[in-house]
C-alpha cells in the first residue's frame, strides 16, 4: 500500500513539473523556436513571477493585515492570516491566485519588453549575452539582498489552496499546473497559426525580408518577448505557491534557462507538440533521478551527491542532441494556410 | 584604503586574464564562451588538489594549471564546438553548446569537490588560500603574482603575435579567416591555439582567485557577468580590448562597491555586478564594438603607429 502511495506521489510530482516546464518551454519556443530570439535570460521571467508573490503580494498582505516587524517574519504571519481566511472561504484563494497571475503577467511583459530593447542595435550573440547577464545580475541581487524576496533565507508564500486537505494538495497543484500548461498550449497553437506566427517565422529566417515587407522588427520583437515573459512568469507564480515559500536559489540559470533550451532541442524547436513531448521526457528523467538519488548514490557507490551526475548527464545530452538531432524528436512542420491547402488539394 | 586598492588591482588582473581568453576565442571561433568562468573554477580546484596532496604552494602550481587549463580549453573546442561547426550550426546552437559544456564542467567540479572532501576528510566545497599568502615589503603576494602574470601574458602575446611568423599567420587568420585560408594558412591551428591560451589563462587566474575570495563550485556564476562585461566594453574584436575592458570593469566594480559599502554597510557586494551590467549595456548602446572598435581608438592606433 505504501509503495502504491509513493508511486502516485511520484507520478503527481512528474506531472506537476511537466506542467511548469511545459509553460516555460512553450514560451521559449515562441521566442526562440518561432522568433529566433535567443533569450538566454529566460530564468528572469520565471523569477519575475516569484518576485511578484514574494516581494509584492506579501507586502500587500502585510500592509492589509497591518503586521509589524521585519519583512521575513511579518510575511510569514501575514501569509498565515491569509491562509486562515482561505480555509473558510476558498474563493478568496482562487481570487488571490488570479490577481497574482495577472500582476505577474503584467510585470513579466514589462520586464521582457525592457530587456529586449538593447537588441535594436545588437546581433544574436551580443543579444544572448546581454539577456543572460541581465538575468544573472537580477538573480544575484534577489539572492543576496534578503530585503527583496527573502534571498537565501527564503520567505513564506500564502497557501492559496488551503481549503484542500493536506494530502490532496499536491494533486490540486498538479491539476493547476497541467491545466495552465494546456491553456497556454492551445492559446499559442492558435496564436502562432496566424499572420503573426508566420511573420515571426519569417523574422527568424530573414529579418531584412520582413523589413522589406514593411513590418517593424523592433515592435515584433518587443511584442514577442513581452508575451513570452508574461507566460513564463505564470510558471514562477505557480511554483512559488506550490512550494509555499520563495527561495532565491530556486531560480537559477540552469533550472530555468538551460533546461528549457534543452527541452526545445530535445522535442523540436518551432513545434509546440514537440516541445510538450520534450518537456515530458526531460521531467521524467529529471524527477526520476531526483526521486531515486539516494538509491543511485548507493548503487553506484558515488562518493558525491547524485545531483552533480544530473548536471553532467543533461549537459552531455544537450551536446548529443545538438550534434546528432538538432531538429529534435518532432520536426517543425511547414504551415498549411487555407489557400495553400486548397492549392494542394487541386 | 590600501586594502581596497590592492583588492581592486588583483580583481582587475583576474578579470583581464579571463577576458583575454574570452576575446581570443571569440575572434577565432566567433562564439561567446559561457564556460569561461568555469575554466577558472577548475583552475582553483587544480591548485587546491596540488596543495592538499603534495603540499605545493598554489603559486608554484601555476605552470601545471597553465597546461591543464590549456588542455581543457582545447577539449572544449574539440568536444563541444568543432562537431557543430562542421555541421554548420548557427551561432545560437554554438552558444547553447557552451552553456551545456559549462553545466558539464560545473557538475564535474561539484562532484570532484565532494570526492576531494572525502579523501582529505574536510569540507572542500568552500576554501580560501588567503592565509597562505606571502608578503614582500608589505605588498601581498597575490598583488605581485597577478600583476606579473598579466605583464608576462601581454609581453608573451605581443612577441608571439608581432615578432614571429606564426604570429603573422595567427593575426591574418583572426582578421580574415577565409583570405588567410586562401593564402595557405591553417586556420584550424589558430583556433586550437586560441582555445589553449583561453583555457590556460583562465585556469591561471583561477589559481590566484582563492587568495582574494572564497571559492565554491558556484563561483563561476559570480564571475561570468564581469568577464563578459570586460570583453564587451573593451571590444570583442581586438585582443587589447580585454585588457582595457578588464581594468575598466574591475576598477569600477570594486571601487563602486567600496563606496556603496561606506554608505550602506557590507552586504552590498552583489550590487557591484549591477555596475558591470550598466557599463556593459551603455557600452553596447554607444560603442557596439567596444572601446577598441571606436573611432578614437583607431586614431590612437594610427598615432602610435601600431
Amino acid at each position: 500500500m505504501e509503495e502504491v502511495g509513493k508511486m502516485v506521489e511520484l507520478i503527481s510530482l512528474i506531472l506537476f513539473f511537466f506542467g511548469l516546464y511545459m509553460i516555460v518551454s512553450l514560451s521559449l519556443n515562441l521566442e526562440f523556436g518561432y522568433g529566433g530570439i535567443p533569450n538566454f535570460g529566460k530564468a528572469l521571467s520565471v523569477l519575475t513571477g516569484a518576485i511578484i508573490v514574494g516581494g509584492i503580494l506579501n507586502r500587500l498582505l502585510i500592509w492589509y493585515f497591518g503586521v509589524s516587524g521585519d519583512f521575513i517574519s511579518a510575511s510569514s504571519i501575514a501569509c498565515y492570516k491569509l491562509t486562515e481566511i482561505i480555509i473558510q472561504n476558498p474563493l478568496v484563494g482562487l481570487g488571490i491566485f488570479l490577481i497574482t497571475v495577472a500582476m505577474a503577467m503584467i510585470a513579466g511583459a514589462i520586464v521582457g519588453a525592457l530587456s529586449i530593447l538593447p537588441s535594436a542595435k545588437l546581433r544574436e550573440d551580443y543579444l544572448g549575452v546581454t539577456l543572460l547577464a541581465i538575468s544573472e545580475v537580477v538573480f544575484f541581487i534577489t539572492y543576496y539582498d534578503v530585503r527583496i524576496i527573502g534571498g537565501y533565507y527564503g520567505i513564506s508564500a500564502p497557501d492559496i489552496l488551503a481549503f484542500i486537505p493536506g494530502e490532496y494538495k499536491i494533486y490540486a497543484y498538479t491539476v493547476l499546473a497541467i491545466v495552465t500548461g494546456l491553456i497556454i498550449y492551445l492559446f499559442l497553437e492558435r496564436l502562432l497559426n496566424s499572420p503573426y506566427g508566420r511573420v515571426l517565422r519569417g523574422h527568424r529566417e530573414n529579418e531584412d525580408l520582413i523589413k522589406a515587407f514593411g513590418r517593424d522588427i523592433m515592435k515584433l520583437r518587443i511584442k514577442t518577448v513581452a508575451l513570452g515573459s508574461a507566460l513564463a512568469s505564470i510558471a514562477g507564480v505557480i511554483y512559488v505557491f506550490y512550494s509555499s515559500n520563495v527561495t532565491g536559489n530556486a531560480f537559477t540559470r540552469v533550472e530555468w534557462t538551460f533546461y528549457p533550451f534543452l527541452i526545445l532541442l530535445l522535442g523540436g524547436k518551432g513545434n509546440n507538440k514537440g516541445v510538450v513531448l520534450g518537456a515530458l521526457l526531460f521531467v521524467l528523467i529529471r524527477i526520476l533521478i531526483e526521486f531515486y538519488k539516494f538509491d543511485i548514490k548507493e548503487l553506484l557507490h558515488l562518493p558525491f551527491e547524485a545531483v552533480w551526475i544530473q548536471y553532467i548527464f543533461f549537459g552531455i545530452l544537450a551536446l548529443l542532441v545538438l550534434c546528432y538531432r538538432p531538429e529534435g524528436l518532432l520536426k517543425e512542420k511547414p504551415i498549411y494556410t487555407p489557400p495553400i491547402k486548397s492549392k494542394l488539394q487541386n | 584604503m590600501m586594502g581596497v586598492i590592492e583588492g581592486t588591482i588583483v580583481w582587475s588582473n583576474i578579470i583581464v586574464l579571463l577576458a583575454l581568453g574570452l576575446t581570443m576565442t571569440y575572434i577565432t571561433t566567433a562564439v561567446p564562451n559561457f564556460a569561461q568562468a568555469s575554466f577558472a573554477v577548475v583552475g582553483s580546484y587544480i591548485a587546491l588538489t596540488l596543495l592538499r596532496f603534495i603540499g605545493l604552494d598554489p603559486y608554484l602550481s601555476i605552470p601545471l594549471t597553465f597546461i591543464i587549463g590549456g588542455l581543457i580549453g582545447i577539449s572544449t573546442y574539440y568536444i563541444a564546438l568543432k562537431p557543430l561547426i562542421k555541421r554548420k550550426a548557427s551561432i545560437e546552437m554554438l552558444m547553447i553548446a557552451t552553456l551545456a559544456w559549462d553545466l558539464i564542467l560545473f557538475g564535474i567540479i561539484g562532484a570532484y569537490s565532494e570526492i576531494l572532501g572525502s579523501l582529505t576528510k574536510r569540507t572542500e566545497t568552500l576554501f580560501v588560500f588567503t592565509n597562505l599568502d606571502f608578503e614582500v615589503y608589505g605588498l601581498p603576494g597575490r598583488l605581485i603574482v597577478s600583476t606579473m602574470l598579466v605583464l608576462l601574458t601581454i609581453i608573451g602575446l605581443y612577441l608571439l603575435l608581432y615578432k614571429t611568423k606564426f604570429g603573422i599567420a595567427l593575426r591574418a587568420s583572426m582578421e580574415n579567416p577565409s583570405l588567410a585560408e586562401a593564402m595557405g594558412i591553417n586556420v584550424e591551428n589558430t583556433r586550437l591555439f586560441s582555445w589553449f591560451i583561453s583555457g590556460s589563462l583562465a585556469c591561471m587566474a583561477g589559481s590566484i582567485l582563492p587568495y582574494l575570495q572564497e571559492i565554491v563550485p558556484q563561483t563561476g556564476y559570480f564571475l561570468i557577468v564581469s568577464i563578459f562585461a570586460a570583453s564587451i566594453v573593451g571590444g570583442l574584436y581586438h585582443i587589447a580590448g580585454a585588457l582595457i575592458g578588464g581594468y575598466i570593469i574591475g576598477v569600477s566594480e570594486s571601487l563602486f562597491t567600496y563606496l556603496l559599502s561606506m554608505f550602506f554597510g557590507p552586504g552590498v557586494l552583489v550590487y557591484g555586478k549591477v555596475i558591470s551590467l550598466i557599463i556593459m549595456i551603455i557600452a553596447i548602446l554607444i560603442i557596439p564594438r567596444g572601446v577598441t572598435g571606436s573611432i578614437l581608438w583607431r586614431r590612437l592606433e594610427k598615432w602610435l603607429n601600431l
